[in-house]
């Protein structure tokens, strides 16, 4: 796979643990995962599989205990260093003193990258709040400012750590659609952490299914659906039968004995 | 009138409407406070008056009123200088408390390093120290505003260094997957993030920073709210006292709501400023 272009993110044998050493749990345990540039995986895995602790790993926010991350080729924190990443968690984390358009500049500020503010407000459908401060927003319009301020500097892996997971159901499925419009526009790379398996499928090209304490990686299922999907996808058979093929995954690996550890996102 | 639901009233012209009670109430309140001040003020008056109190133990407010308006330039500049003292002294400590809170901020074995000396300062009784800065200092400005500085340096520290650290998480692996400079996180998040902690280490301090002031003044007696005191004291003379004492209060109440005037402009993003 990697006979042309290094892949956006290649990761081998990571094992990273927490905690202090007799009490100490493994949150990952050997996880291997290829993302190529432009793919939209999502990582679906029940709570405290350690799916959060991969992409903080991918992301260079914490150093694994063993194993090796590469992002396009080098190290995580070259791809810091050289403002590939874009990071949207599920609490947005947005400057509360700075207006919506001065949140999304940030970016810009940070890297010294350029673009059109406006432009990207317009097209993540916040640009009329644009002057407004992240305190008179609702939640889905701060995750929206939040991915406008990831995406400003124009980053070539997308790191998403359940960013709709705090939004109720009519935002999300309208968060969703902007989010699909603005990957299809760019096509960076995703990693899209989500506990909800229909919009795993809805989104992805290709979902891969984590097992917790230990955190492994269990199945790996690509989603062929043709693009741009619609929403309306969501009721036809194929679409049906992936969601059928995660969730059996999902609940094969929770009938499996675990050892009784607990983990964490 | 008084029988309307809340949904009529709403309805009606905005000059019935303006009755509603909580518009009504809201529009009154800040009459309550200078009200009670009047009503003891009178209480005082009519006391003193008619229980005939001497007027060394206890004068009443219209003696207060006269021995404040008889020497209106005297109780000005002593007022004046002790909030230079307050003022610069609170400058300097905020200033440095903030620069060592940065410091400590960013290296926990610094702040190990560095808490023991402060915490030193602060339980110091500062009366102890006053002579030592007379003898390097004199009898001018700066012992009276490094007395304030070591009165209000503590609580500053220790406010400013929460507020440094008690960054947004999520902001901050933001910007470090950015790769963010050390300089870049302190200016664009630290500090602002740290600022509402700053406005209530202020609220501490101010009071602090008048009685810091005041008692270098009773120790030097060279000038200031608390040389008028002290000579009054001399003289038995409690209508100058009360006079005296009514200014610096009336100097604390004004600082305390120049701080809540500078922290609602300045924090009108955070929840503090924001209404019910």
């Amino acid at each position: 796979m990697t006979t042309s272009a290094p892949p956006a993110i290649r990761v081998d044998g990571l094992i990273h643990l927490y905690g202090a050493a007799a009490g100490d749990v493994l949150a990952l345990d050997g996880v291997d995962l290829r993302i190529r540039a432009g793919e939209f995986v999502a990582l679906v895995g029940p709570s405290g599989c350690g799916k959060t602790t991969l992409l903080r790993a991918v992301a260079g926010l914490l150093k694994p205990a063993a194993g090796t991350v590469t992002v396009f080729g080098g190290s995580a924190q070259a791809a810091q260093a050289a403002h590939t990443l874009g990071l949207v968690t599920q609490e947005p984390g947005l400057l509360p003193w700075r207006s919506v358009e001065a949140n999304v500049r940030l970016s810009l500020e940070i890297t010294g990258a350029a673009a059109d503010v406006p432009a990207l407000l317009e097209r993540v459908g916040i640009a009329r709040f644009a002057r407004h401060r992240p305190g008179e927003l609702s939640g889905g319009m701060r995750q929206r400012v939040a991915l406008a301020r990831a995406l400003a500097h124009g980053p070539r892996l997308l790191l998403m750590d359940e960013p709709f997971g705090a939004l109720d159901e009519l935002s999300r499925e309208a968060i969703r659609l902007e989010l699909a419009l603005l990957w299809e526009r760019e096509r960076p790379a995703v990693l899209f952490v989500t506990h909800a398996v229909r919009e795993a499928v809805l989104l992805s090209d290709r979902v891969v299914v984590m097992s917790g304490s230990p955190g492994r990686i269990v199945e790996e299922i690509a989603v062929d659906l043709p693009r741009p999907r619609a929403e309306a996808i969501d009721s036809t058979p194929p679409f049906i039968a992936l969601v059928d093929r995660v969730r059996t995954a999902l609940r094969a690996d929770a009938r499996a004995p675990a050892p009784a550890a607990p983990g964490r996102t | 009138m008084t029988s309307a639901s809340p949904r009529d009233v709403t309805a009606l012209p905005e000059a019935i409407a303006l009755d509603r009670p909580r518009a009504g109430r809201r529009s009154l309140t800040w009459l309550v406070p200078p009200a009670v001040f009047a009503v003891i003020l009178g209480a005082w008056e009519t006391a003193v008056r008619a229980l005939e109190v001497k007027a060394y133990l206890l004068p009443p407010p219209s003696a207060v009123a006269r021995a404040l308006l008889e020497e209106p330039g005297r109780f000005a500049v002593a007022a004046a200088v002790s909030l230079e003292a307050a003022l610069g002294g609170l400058a300097i400590a905020t200033l440095t408390a903030f620069a060592l809170a940065a410091v400590m901020a960013h290296s926990r074995p610094l702040e190990r390093a560095l808490y023991p000396p402060a915490l030193l300062l602060k339980v110091t009784p500062i009366v102890a120290v006053y002579p030592l800065l007379t003898i390097w200092f004199g009898f001018g400005m700066w012992p009276k505003m490094l007395v304030v500085a070591l009165i209000t340096f503590f609580p500053t520290l220790v406010n400013a260094l929460v507020g440094l650290r008690s960054v947004n998480q999520s902001a901050l692996d933001f910007l470090h997957a950015l790769h963010a400079s050390r300089s870049q996180v302190f200016w664009r998040l630290r500090v602002p993030s740290s600022l509402p902690y700053l406005f209530a280490a202020l609220r501490i301090s101010v009071p602090l920073a008048l009685i810091g002031a005041v008692v270098a003044e009773f120790l030097s007696g060279a000038s200031g709210m608390g040389q008028v005191i002290l000579i009054a004291n001399g003289d038995f003379d409690t209508a100058v006292l009360f006079g005296a004492v009514f200014v610096l209060g009336a100097l604390g109440v004004s600082l305390t709501a120049l701080v809540s005037y500078l922290e609602r402009r300045v924090l009108d993003w955070h929840e503090s400023s924001r209404g019910v």
